[in-house]
């Protein structure tokens, strides 16, 4: 399994993205593909621009341990996690998983597993300027179910 | 300037960039900002716990200290999820997280 995690500023490709997990092996029958944005509202009212945070050193070795776990979990060929930092702008790309696997169901269950592990465990928060004030967002009780069903199963 | 926006990487477990007799505090998303004033290291001591070092910063900083005992809030030494009895020695890396939201 070829695993990579970036952590970085600058926005990503989702098309040269694609392109690497697809051509990863000929034994690649199914690639899934996650991007999630900057949303314009946060609690109905309009942003400016997100600021993301992380701790460097560890949130990369967070991720790893996402990745490893999904690499445990199902049979996988390639599993690309990029992840933004700094400020972005509404409809801003933040985040990429993209999961290359032999058989559909693979990718489809791995790609859901690390966005939600992700989500609830690796070292992320997310700033949002309203303009006329600042707020750390607040964590979901919806990303923490998310993030246990996957637990019932182990 | 929340203490914790620092882009630079986190000092190494391994290679300790600290001197000995200190320990890193790193305060991160919401509590950084309670944390505006806070010394970025402080003297190791003998018998130091994550729990002790919150209640070290109480007396000056009582906006922190109850953000920092709220209980859904983590801590890391060197980098690693620990308890707040956990033994923290000379040169460590502490920092203090609240709820991820990345993603």
């Amino acid at each position: 399994m070829k695993p990579s995690i970036r952590i970085q500023t600058q926005d990503f490709d989702l098309g040269a993205e694609y392109k690497l997990l697809r051509q990863l092996d000929a034994a690649v029958g199914a690639v899934v593909t996650f991007t999630g944005l900057v949303r314009d509202l946060e609690k109905n009212a309009v942003i400016k621009s997100l600021t993301l945070q992380h701790y460097p050193g560890m949130t990369e070795s967070l991720l790893q341990e996402i990745v490893d776990q999904a690499a445990a979990r199902w049979d996988l060929i390639g599993l690309t996690v990029i992840h933004r930092v700094g400020e972005l702008l509404p409809s801003d790309q933040i985040v990429f998983v993209g999961v290359a696997s032999q058989h559909r169901a693979d990718a489809f269950e791995a790609a859901q597993f690390v966005m939600d592990y992700l989500k609830t465990k690796a070292t992320f928060w997310k700033k949002v300027d309203q303009g006329d004030q600042q707020h750390w967002v607040e964590s979901k009780d919806s990303d923490q179910t998310a993030s246990q069903r996957w637990q019932t199963h182990d | 300037m929340p203490l914790s926006c620092s882009i630079k990487p986190a000092a190494s477990p391994a290679t300790g960039l600290l001197g000995l007799n200190m320990i890193k505090l790193l305060f991160f998303g919401r509590l950084g900002d309670f944390a505006e004033g806070v010394a970025p290291n402080i003297e190791a001591r003998a018998d130091l716990t994550p729990a002790k070092i919150r209640d070290l910063l109480a007396a000056d900083h009582p906006a922190l200290f109850a953000e920092l005992s709220q209980p859904q809030v983590l801590i890391s030494l060197n980098q690693m999820i620990v308890g707040w009895e956990q033994p923290v020695f000379d040169g460590a890396e502490l920092a203090f997280l609240p709820p991820v939201t990345g993603g």
